[in-house]
């Protein structure tokens, strides 16, 4: 009879707590796949949002933007350097404005793009509450985010104007109709963004060169640091611009998410406790119900090693079916939080550090968010059969015989 | 004859409490393989604890002990452990069987431990099986044989192993006399044919009777040591 045999055999002898204790390792391996996905779901989706929607893996400005961002600080030729670049790229235009409607105004931001080209770095264009995104060949058409419309009254096909100092010192303003209205994408973009094409914003701020801004992405086998490194490799020589990684542009989201990782662990842990109280107590039993018989075991020349082995099997076969009927019962789940999510509608206007709630949460379902629940569950029962085992292993056999 | 016990003024004192109680107080004994010896005295005298310690499962409070002229004093845990699964078989008043393991996979286990074949196993365990009577029920659990098929069991895995000696410690207790007089000779048909060397510890009667030296132990010190014409 080998040892495995001889486990399984004895985890059968108590039926109700084996299948007690396979029960609650199965239910918080099942709970926490799904809470595993969930979270792990809404930072990759918030992580996605924000390189999708605002700030795309790398940005580069012309030296100083950042700290004074005035309209005159150009990167020159912008389309030139997104060539070198050879990652998907794209150059916008920025500047501080003032929107007025009917009845209210409200500053706001302005922001020029290629939308085709923009289309490669941005997603943007998908998450329209009303109307349409801009086109090229519609002039004065600009989107806005969807508290400014709010604040500002208007819906598609209204008219606001805006007004701000052009390039060339003059007052900049015109009319412009309202093409379409954002959902929720930050709060910053919320309440001050305006979409415009790039030919309207060069017109109405006399800029007919250069970008503020440009926005490049990667791809999954370019890591963030490589990308980066290639577009500070794509600068002219002696051509002053600051290149940043979104963590550098957002060290706050970024330092969220990856705290926000490390929770999860934590909350494992807690979880994992009770259920290691569970098998701990579970083994304690079965190992002082059995203790005679480890002294037999012992007494026939069962080393400690084996009967250490023995308890440890024993509990890692009650796992092992826990796994089984927990990826079971999660995988399912899981794959249909994954795809249909969850409406998350009523939180509508809900934001977490700026970036604000998708009204699905969708979850995520990876080896990523099954092996972190399955290795923390197999180190809990390993940590909860220690004690019993070892005691089983190092007892004297006369000493274990003589046990009532 | 060829020496397989050897006890030198062995003491073992147990600690209970603030209180020490001596169970063996400077016990001498030796024991030569093939004999057939009965290992008798009052509750308390130290029977008990005096097989314990030749078996390896307890040690001496101080003297000397060597099993075939091994020092058990001088051998660690895992040594021992060897020891006893090699060249010691133990018969328990309560039988001691694994109850999850069938009459056959008990009396293999040792074997088993040893790492022999089980082609190998299978031969020897069920030609044991079949000297104690119990070939027919080699696939039944203990908790469906009676105490006597239990017993017999048992000294089926004291013997498979081929050990140097059995230590049986009140083997015949928990049986009726039929059954014991039954266990007894297999135990006697074993010592004479395999050349078994078998050690009791035992108040019952029948087995004083049949062994062929009785050893009279009183407050942990040998009392009387009688030979016997087999």
């Amino acid at each position: 009879m080998s040892i495995c045999g001889m486990a399984w055999r004895n985890i059968w002898r108590s039926k109700r707590r084996s299948v007690v204790t396979i029960a609650a390792m199965t239910f918080a391996l099942f709970l926490l796949v799904l809470y595993s996905g969930m979270i792990e779901g809404y930072l990759d989706g918030m992580e996605r949002d924000v390189l999708d929607l605002e700030v795309g893996d790398v940005q580069v400005f012309a030296q100083g933007y950042r700290d004074d961002p005035s309209i005159y600080r150009c990167i020159d030729r912008p389309d030139e350097l997104c060539e070198r670049i050879g990652l998907p790229a794209s150059a916008r235009l920025l500047a501080g404005g003032l929107a007025a409607a009917e009845h209210s105004s409200a500053g706001v931001m302005l922001r020029g793009l290629d939308s085709a080209r923009d289309a490669a770095v941005s997603r943007i264009s998908e998450r329209l509450q009303a109307g349409r995104w801009l086109d090229p060949a519609a002039a004065r058409e600009v989107v806005i985010g969807r508290r400014l419309a709010k604040n500002l009254g208007v819906g598609p096909g209204a008219e606001i104007v805006l007004l701000s100092q052009a390039a060339d010192g003059s007052l900049a303003n015109d009319l412009f109709t309202v093409r379409g209205v954002l959902m929720g994408i930050s709060d910053l973009t919320d309440r001050r963004a305006v979409y415009m094409n790039e030919a309207d914003f060069r017109e109405l701020m006399v800029l007919p060169r250069g970008a503020h801004q440009i926005i490049v992405r990667r791809s999954e086998e370019i890591s963030l640091e490589e990308a980066a490194r290639r577009v500070r490799a794509a600068r002219a020589q002696g051509v002053a611009l600051e290149v940043l990684s979104w963590r550098e542009l957002m060290p706050t989201i970024a330092s969220m998410l990856d705290s926000a990782r490390a929770v999860i662990y934590v909350i494992f842990f807690v979880v994992y406790i009770a259920v290691g109280i569970l098998i701990l107590n579970a083994m304690l039993m079965a190992v002082f119900e059995r203790i005679r018989e480890f002294g037999v075991l012992k007494a026939i020349g069962v080393g400690p090693g084996r009967v250490f082995g023995l308890i440890l099997v024993e509990s890692a076969m009650q796992a092992a079916v826990a796994i089984v009927l927990g990826l079971a019962l999660a995988t399912p789940a899981a794959w249909y939080l994954a795809e249909y999510g969850i409406d998350v509608g009523t939180l509508g206007g809900l934001s977490v550090v700026g970036v604000a709630m998708r009204p699905v949460w969708f979850g995520s379902y990876s080896p990523e968010t099954v092996a972190g629940p399955v290795l923390t569950l197999l180190l809990m029962v390993g940590l909860a059969v220690l004690y019993p085992g070892l005691k089983a292993a190092w007892i004297r056999p006369v000493q274990a015989m003589r046990h009532q | 004859m060829e020496t397989i016990i050897e006890l030198e003024g062995v003491t073992k004192v147990y600690r209970q409490g603030a209180v020490e109680v001596e169970a063996l107080r400077g016990l001498d004994l030796v024991c030569e393989k093939g004999e057939f010896t009965a290992v008798c005295g009052p509750s308390g005298s130290g029977k008990t604890t005096a097989l314990n310690l030749i078996g390896a499962l307890d040690r001496i409070s101080s003297g000397a002990i060597r099993l075939e002229g091994r020092d058990l004093t001088r051998l660690g845990r895992r040594e021992l452990s060897g020891l006893r699964r090699d060249r010691i078989g133990f018969v328990f008043q309560a039988y001691n069987l694994i109850p999850v393991l069938t009459a056959y996979e008990n009396a293999e286990m040792v074997l088993a431990l040893q790492g022999v074949q089980a082609a190998k196993r299978r031969d020897k365990v069920m030609g044991i099986l079949r000297d104690v009577g119990l070939a027919e029920l080699a696939d039944r659990r203990p908790d469906q044989l009676s105490g006597g098929q239990q017993q017999r069991v048992a000294i089926a895995r004291a013997i498979a192993a081929d050990p140097a000696v059995v230590l049986a410690d009140e083997p015949t207790a928990n049986v009726d006399s039929e059954t014991a007089d039954r266990l007894l000779g297999i135990m006697e048909k074993l010592n004479r044919e395999r050349g078994v060397t078998f050690l009791f510890s035992t108040h019952d009667p029948r087995v004083m009777e049949r062994a062929r030296r009785l050893v009279r132990l009183v407050d942990g010190r040998v009392a009387g040591d009688e030979r016997r014409q087999g």
